[in-house]
């Protein structure tokens, strides 16, 4: 975001005095005020930072632009967009993982009302709780989803084979072939517990979500208000702490030397065939493929039960579309809003990036390693991770990060008890 | 940093200006507008974000959208935060020890340097090369080093500690940040000292070695002491640098592991980044209380020794 | 350190270089030996992170990971600088962050150096002595506090871009400037001026032919230290501009350290290409920077 004219939304006389200091400062801005009158195609921001499919979405807007003349899109994909928002600049349209960061946009009011939009329809009814539990402003629909991301473990397929191993479908069986792997000289899981956010999504979220309704913990939870700790009728001591212990049962299967390995190796590694099993979701398998393109991957939800039924599979809304309040060229968002959901463009880009189908008239996955998932993806049987549903001011990364390298997790999750107690007081 | 300004006091009398300017009774009109716009733009840059930060610090607000003011609660908050407790004694602790080591080594290099040697000059130049090398990239550096390089020699010599990446220890990862830190710190406190030593005249040295002082002695009993106000100075400075410590540990730790390296610093961008920027305002507005009373101690331990 | 090499060097050694040092600084004309070894092993501590970054860049990715940090590369490559240089767009982060320096060190300097100039010689007039605390004060105000405030203030007058940071590392760079110049300007002779006042100059060019030069070892000094902290900053930048393709040369390293991936050579490369151009300046201006310091001293 360059600095193009400040905003000055409604709330003006509330802020009189920041405004007394932007007037202060009046004659940069004046400066700093853009011409756009005549009849020039208008311009509008697009932030996009997932950063496997920047070059995708470029591809994309080069195909909207030669489709009409009338709006222009920049792509944005590096700024900070909590600044964005904080300068009151905010991008004219937004395409991001729908979680914790986007979360207290939607809280706040900040983005506008898309529930009119024909595109609004179209999507699937069960995705409706996972929105709603991530973030819900009153009547309002804040995001469209774009993209759906099915996570589990990625396991090399020879590997397996060579050790006579299937896909485990129960805990007990899980913990076996990790025994019978690691008995064998093979590392069962290979873990990057360097990059915090790699626990989290993985271990961490795996754990909790194999054993725990993610949606209904946390809709009781934000009920609860500060109400939360060991007594109250849902806390993260109280429902977390087995899946925490089964995570640490399983996490001592990963190589020795995962405390000092990043993402970037743990791909590499696993592409070299170091490691059985990965605890990552489906943006890896790109990665993956580029250091090692005959790698035969294959996906199975991690049981934590020793019931099958109960395996799910982990669920992130990996983009959602979304038009600030402080847009002022909502209609041109919009139109290129509309362009990004025809079934055709949706549909490409779910198939490149290896997402699971938003809209109810989607095209079904056909990704090897990922039609594993399907199943449970046709059935609903998917959870939103917790780390994602934990707003971004509490450092569950962090946490995760302490409970992999064996903290005792009792004092952890009252930790972040606590923190929730804290943020629920404040806000 | 502070260096010119100190010897010169030693040297001169007649620091404070008197009454001398009788001559011009009225300030001549360009001299405010030498000083003017410097003020207005330190006020509007300076002064203003400060006031608007701490009257944030009073609401709910995110940094944007609505907000309303919720009085004391984010101070309440932050009281009983566990977190913002844990940032500070992390970054006081931090601060403290990097101090110490950075003021012993580079007192030692400077005696060191400033004795008879060889390639005075080009030691010279080695030991304050570090102070133009940018911190975050020179920590990503010692990252690779921690974590990859570090290990290996471990493994070699068969030393288990070291055989395991240190910033992967939460017990230890601290110890990263703070060789790091002094890598990059100690050149300025470096020169300080070999200006100090510089200053003090080669015939207090002469005197005492006709006495027989031995060169242990010389070192205590005429540098040490003769130095007491660049070692206050050093310590003042490296500190209050310190205290803000970030850089390095975002390319060393990112604050982890777990928690572990959290600095007030961190914590306080997490309200940016976050979403939680005015509870952070309040975590600012004690920071800066905090900077306030060491910046007074300060004041009063440096009285009769700096400049003003 | 020292006296580890104490226990390595014989009794005999040891008992040559007390006597020389017995001698004390002004008295042996001969240098000891010892401690330039000693200070020479030291050296060590500067060079390897120096030797690693230099030998890693110029390796290829698949020797990069092999983390041997003190193996040279083999085959030499210069692929990792390719890679670096598109991947961040070197030239343009290299223009940024020298046109942030730039305005920092001249702003710096002319600012300051006119405060200081009106402080110093107007000290018995309140106002001049109170903003000069006033100036001072923000010495003890660590930028955390203040940063979020700024990024909002910033972007609402349209200066959250390199100007906006060149600005703000004016401003923090003042009050050390402030005190270094003015502690200067009381120093020198006030006949120059007074008799060049009587000649009929006005304060201004007083200032400008007889002051300004008279402080430029000062100058110097300041412009040195305004250089380092402008140059390696990178808390400031990464806060106040919005904009990432204007983003200085250290925010980018952090930027586009996820992109490096794996790619160690390439990081490193780019981490040399960020390190260099201050080292050059460094190695230009380091008699002057050795002098700046300790001329106070020498005085």
């Amino acid at each position: 975001m360059t600095s193009e004219t400040p905003l000055m939304s409604a709330e003006l006389s509330r802020r009189g005095f920041l405004t007394g200091i932007g007037l202060a400062g009046a004659g940069l801005a004046l400066a700093a005020c853009g011409s756009s009158s005549g009849s020039r195609p208008t311009e509008i921001v697009f932030y996009q930072s997932k950063p496997e499919v920047i070059g995708y979405f470029d591809t994309l807007i080069e195909q909207f632009h030669q489709s009409q003349s009338r709006v222009r899109v920049r792509h944005d994909s590096a700024s900070n967009l909590a600044g964005t928002f904080v300068r009151e600049a905010p991008p004219d349209i937004g395409c991001l993982n729908y979680n914790f960061e986007v979360s207290r946009y939607v809280d706040r009011g900040a983005l506008s009302d898309l529930g009119d939009m024909p595109e609004a329809g179209r999507i699937i009814d069960e995705l409706h709780p996972l929105i709603d539990v991530t973030a819900s402003y009153p009547d309002r629909t804040s995001v469209i989803p774009y993209s759906l991301m099915a996570a589990a473990v990625l396991y090399n397929r020879t590997i397996f084979s060579q050790h006579g191993l299937r896909p485990p479908t129960t805990w007990d069986e899980f913990i076996a072939v990790c025994t019978t792997l690691a008995s064998a000289g093979v590392t069962p899981i290979y873990s990057t517990f360097k990059d915090p956010w790699t626990i989290a999504q993985g271990h961490f979220d795996y754990a909790v979500g194999g054993t725990v309704d993610t949606t209904k913990f946390f809709n009781q939870l934000k009920r609860q208000g500060t109400n939360v700790d060991a007594d109250s009728p849902v806390s993260f001591e109280k429902q977390f702490l087995k899946p925490v212990e089964q995570m640490q049962q399983f996490v001592p299967f990963s190589n020795d030397n995962a405390a000092s390995r990043g993402y970037g190796d743990g791909n590499l590694a696993f592409a070299s065939g170091e490691a059985a099993m990965y605890l990552q979701g489906p943006w890896a398998i790109g990665e993956i493929a580029k250091s090692n393109p005959d790698l035969d991957v294959g996906a199975f939800p991690l049981p934590m039960t020793n019931d099958p039924d109960d395996r799910r599979v982990r669920v992130n809304i990996d983009l959602a579309l979304w038009i600030p309040e402080g847009s002022t060229k909502k209609d041109a968002a919009r139109e290129f809003l509309a362009f990004l959901m025809q079934p055709e463009v949706i549909d490409a880009y779910n198939a490149h990036a290896l997402g699971f189908g938003v809209t109810k008239d989607a095209a079904p996955v056909t990704n090897e390693t990922l039609v594993e998932l399907k199943e449970y993806y046709d059935r609903a049987a998917f959870y939103v991770g917790a780390s994602q549903l934990v707003p971004q001011s509490i450092p569950l990364q962090n946490y995760a990060q302490s409970l992999a390298a064996g903290d005792k997790p009792e004092p952890v999750l009252r930790t972040l008890d606590a923190d929730w107690r804290r943020l629920a007081f404040r806000s | 940093m502070a260096t010119t300004a100190a010897p010169r006091t030693r040297s001169r009398d007649d620091a404070t200006p008197g009454p001398m300017r009788a001559s011009h009774p009225r300030a001549n009109r360009t001299f405010y507008l030498f000083l003017l716009p410097t003020l207005v733009l330190f006020t509007l840059c300076i002064t203003l974000p400060a006031i608007m930060g701490i009257t944030l610090s009073f609401t709910n607000s995110v940094g944007f959208g609505e907000w309303q003011f919720t009085g004391l609660t984010n101070y309440l908050a932050l009281f009983s935060d566990p977190a913002i407790r844990a940032s500070y004694a992390f970054t006081i602790g931090f601060a403290l020890v990097t101090v110490v080591l950075v003021n012993i080594v580079a007192l030692l290099l400077a005696v060191g340097l400033t004795a008879k040697i060889r390639a005075k000059v080009a030691l010279r130049a080695v030991f304050v090369l570090p102070m133009v090398i940018s911190g975050i990239v020179i920590a990503y550096v010692f990252n690779f080093l921690f974590s990859n390089s570090l290990p290996q020699v471990g493994q070699t010599l068969g030393i288990s500690s070291l055989e395991t990446s240190l910033l992967a220890n939460p017990n230890l990862a601290w110890v990263t940040i703070v060789i790091v830190t002094a890598w990059q710190a100690i050149p300025s406190a470096l020169l300080i000292y070999i200006a100090g030593i510089l200053s003090i005249p080669g015939e207090v040295y002469e005197a005492a070695s006709m006495d027989g002082a031995s060169s242990l002695r010389r070192l205590s009993s005429i540098t040490l002491p003769l130095l007491a106000g660049y070692v206050v100075i050093n310590m003042v400075i490296g500190f209050k640098n310190f205290l803000n410590a970030y850089d390095i540990i975002v390319g060393l730790t990112n604050g982890g592991p777990g928690t572990s390296t959290r600095s007030v610093a961190m914590t306080i961008f997490t309200g940016f980044t976050g979403g939680d920027y005015a509870y952070q305002m309040a975590n600012a507005t004690i920071f800066f209380l905090i900077a306030l009373v060491l910046a007074v101690i300060q004041l009063r331990l440096n009285r009769g020794r700096s400049a003003f | 350190m020292t006296a580890q090499t104490l226990v390595t060097t014989t009794p005999a050694q040891v008992a040559v270089r007390r006597r020389r040092r017995f001698l004390g600084r002004s008295g042996g004309d001969r240098p000891t030996w010892g401690v330039t070894v000693v200070l020479v092993l030291c050296t060590l501590a500067v060079f390897v992170p120096l030797y690693a970054t230099l030998s890693m860049a110029f390796k290829t990715t698949a020797q990069s990971v092999d983390g041997k940090i003190f193996s040279l590369p083999a085959p030499f490559s210069i692929d990792g600088f390719v890679q670096a240089w598109k991947l961040t767009n070197f030239p343009r982060g290299f223009a940024i962050s020298v046109f942030v320096t730039a305005v920092t060190v001249v702003g710096t300097v002319v600012l300051a150096s006119f405060a200081a100039y009106a402080i110093a010689r107007n000290w018995d007039h309140r106002f001049f002595r109170w903003s000069f605390f006033y100036l001072l004060a923000a010495m003890f105000l660590p930028f955390p506090v203040l940063a979020l405030s700024q990024v909002k203030l910033t972007g609402m007058v349209g200066l959250a871009n390199p100007v906006g940071v060149a600005l703000l590392h004016v401003m923090f760079g003042l009050s050390f400037s402030v005190l270094l110049f003015t502690a200067f300007i009381r120093g020198l002779p006030e006949e120059l001026e007074e008799s060049a006042r009587l000649d009929g100059a006005t304060t201004w060019m007083v200032y400008r032919h007889i002051v300004f030069p008279m402080m430029a070892p000062m100058s110097a000094t300041v412009a040195i230290f305004a250089f380092l902290a402008s140059w390696n900053d990178f808390m400031m930048p990464s806060l106040i501009t919005a904009d990432s393709t204007l983003q200085t040369l250290p925010v980018l390293q952090n930027i586009f350290q996820t992109q490096f991936s794996s790619n160690y050579n390439v990081a490193f490369a780019s981490y040399l290409m960020a390190m260099t151009p201050a080292i050059v300046v460094y190695l230009f201006t380091q008699r002057w920077v050795m002098a700046g310091v300790t001329q106070g001293a020498i005085k």
